[in-house]
């Protein structure tokens, strides 16, 4: 075996030793499950019976169920509700940190306290907040003239609410990566360009900006795969309604398993979720992986 | 005539620049009030009786402090119980991922073998997982090993990631192979290199992967769902939940409770945040 011959057997059995917890744990957690979703998307099966084969069925019934469609536009609306504006504000943040000035890391970690606690006392603080008549928030719509506004009860605003709420939470997390691209850009490059007279927004746009491709590219894509999987607010906060205007696919999942023992339709809505996500994530990339420079 | 315009001019781009100043700090400002009042409105509310917090005009402030609010959650909430169970997969799950990920990390990095590159890329790839998917069949898993309602079920799925191995060794990459070769020398055993050299030259990194760990685990809120089934298994974001569909009424008692389980983290912040913010900038899994 000449192949062999290339590796010290020291280095290839420590290796291999040092690896093989993760070999183990990726496997049984990862990727045995990722099989084994597949595999039982062509069953019924409530988990306490002995499943039944029925081909292509699960799939066939969900995407002639309005209910599942409901679900897949009730994620896009979030994904792309969520993601999109975070885009531009965590950017526009991160500009504004990238300045120096006073205080500029008191502000920083103050900004930051959304991101580090946990999403359910958000979703809690934020349900009560939201409550037509003593939330904290109709202390500013109350001088606007608006009052008793059904948040979170009525279906065209259940979904903005929620909207608003992981804006909020998010918007510091995906700054923080802007910043630290921004940070990592050399200083002599905007200099340059200042002695060029060149305006702030041309800065922006023809240096920082394309400095910044990877990590904008990052953001765009992750932000979106993140906001389709987020789950508590839902749970939490609406329970998917009212209706079903806000069962996101993750909530359809965990209730079609776990409340109603469908585990081959979970399974088969959560891949045709996955492949959707795929999908849309090789789209983002093509989209704003910007053309190949010569 | 000449000089008091060029004077005049100056003195007039010289406010025009205080003004923009002013501006910022008062735009930043506002974006900071907006951040942080709902965090001042939980500690405000968990002081106050529910008569203040249903009052009209609303109530930002407590007329006095109501501290046995916190007591009440204790007594009726048992809190301590759900306090205690995170506090355990918490710390149960930084140790495995201390252990694991530098480990694995150290393997990935210093050692020469075949399929050395895909396994990397393997365990990369498994960050691209959405989490439904495979959310069923790791249930069937845990059924099958009887974990089911178990702390085990919560802390040997968490018992390492994708992300702590790949900062792990990037870090490792990092550490002259000098070190390594003088300990073999010595007659260091391979093991021995792991925790007597690589382990302590990796502390900066693995603050970190502690940090990360800590507030993925002590937020993690569908997995606990799904396999802590009875209540005295639970961990906090999945009592708060439920204290929300059961006292949906006691907003005093809900802000004491969020105020509790937000606090070890706000602590760990509050020392750390520098250690948080670096940490995170380079992270995907900001949920």
């Amino acid at each position: 075996m000449k192949i062999w011959k290339r590796y010290s057997k020291r280095e290839v059995i420590y290796g291999l030793i040092f690896a093989s917890p993760a070999i183990i744990f990726f496997g049984a957690f990862y990727i045995f499950p990722i099989f084994r979703a597949f595999q039982i998307s062509f069953y019924k099966w409530d988990i306490l019976g002995t499943p039944s084969y029925t081909g292509l069925g699960n799939f066939k019934r969900l995407l002639t169920l309005g209910e599942f469609y409901q679900s897949l536009r009730a994620s896009l609306y979030y994904a792309f509700g969520t993601a999109v504006p975070i885009w531009f504000l965590a950017m526009g943040f991160a500009l504004a940190f990238n300045n120096k000035f006073r205080f500029n890391t008191s502000y920083l970690v103050i900004f930051y306290i959304p991101v580090v606690i946990p999403l359910i006392v958000w979703t809690i603080l934020w349900r009560l907040m939201y409550h037509p008549s003593y939330g904290l928030l109709t202390f500013v719509t109350k001088p606007l003239g608006l009052v008793n506004i059904p948040w979170l009860t009525s279906s065209k605003l259940a979904m903005p609410s929620i909207i608003i709420l992981s804006i909020w939470k998010g918007t510091p997390a995906y700054m923080i990566i802007y910043l630290a691209g921004l940070t990592s850009i050399p200083k002599e490059y905007i200099e340059a360009a200042q002695i060029d007279r060149a305006t702030k927004f041309q800065t922006f746009r023809y240096i920082i900006v394309p400095l910044l491709k990877p990590v904008i590219l990052y953001v765009v894509i992750i932000s979106v795969i993140i906001a389709f999987q987020i789950f508590d607010p839902f749970y939490a906060m609406t329970a998917g309604g009212p209706g079903s205007t806000t069962r996101v696919v993750p909530l359809f999942v965990y209730q079609s398993a776990f409340h109603h023992l469908k585990m081959g339709i979970a399974s088969a809505a959560s891949i045709i979720f996955f492949s959707m996500i795929l999908i849309l994530s090789f789209i983002l990339l093509k989209v704003f992986g910007f053309e190949r420079e010569e | 005539m000449e000089k008091t315009k060029i004077i005049l001019k100056a003195e007039q781009a010289r406010r025009i620049k205080i003004l923009k100043k002013i501006l910022f700090y008062l735009l930043m400002t506002i974006g900071m009030i907006i951040v942080v009042f709902p965090t001042i409105y939980m500690f405000s509310g968990s002081l106050m009786t529910l008569g203040q917090i249903f009052s009209t005009p609303i109530r930002l402030w407590p007329s006095e402090f109501h501290f046995e609010n916190y007591r009440e959650v204790f007594v009726r909430f048992d809190l301590h119980r759900y306090f205690f169970n995170s506090t355990l997969v918490a710390i149960a799950v930084i140790a495995l991922n201390v252990f694991f990920c530098p480990l694995v990390g150290y393997s990935l990095a210093k050692f020469r073998f075949p399929g050395r590159e895909l396994l990397f890329l393997f365990i990369l790839s498994t960050m691209m997982i959405p989490f439904d998917v495979i959310v069923i069949p790791l249930f069937l898993v845990i059924h099958r090993f009887g974990w089911v309602d178990s702390y085990q079920a919560v802390i040997i799925p968490q018992a390492m990631t994708a992300f702590g191995i790949f900062l792990m060794r990037q870090f490792i990459r990092g550490t002259p192979d000098d070190y390594i070769d003088a300990a073999r020398i010595d007659g260091c055993k391979e093991f021995q290199i792991f925790y007597r050299i690589i382990f302590p030259l990796s502390m900066p990194a693995i603050t970190t992967l502690v940090i990360l760990s800590f507030v993925a685990t002590w937020n993690s809120f569908l997995w606990p769902l799904i396999v802590l089934t009875s209540d005295a298994k639970k961990t906090l974001p999945i009592a708060l939940a439920r204290f929300l569909s059961l006292y949906s009424q006691e907003w005093n008692l809900l802000m004491a409770a969020s105020v509790i389980a937000s606090g070890p983290v706000l602590i760990l912040f509050a020392f750390l945040n520098k250690h948080f913010i670096e940490g995170m900038s380079g992270l995907s899994g900001l949920k």
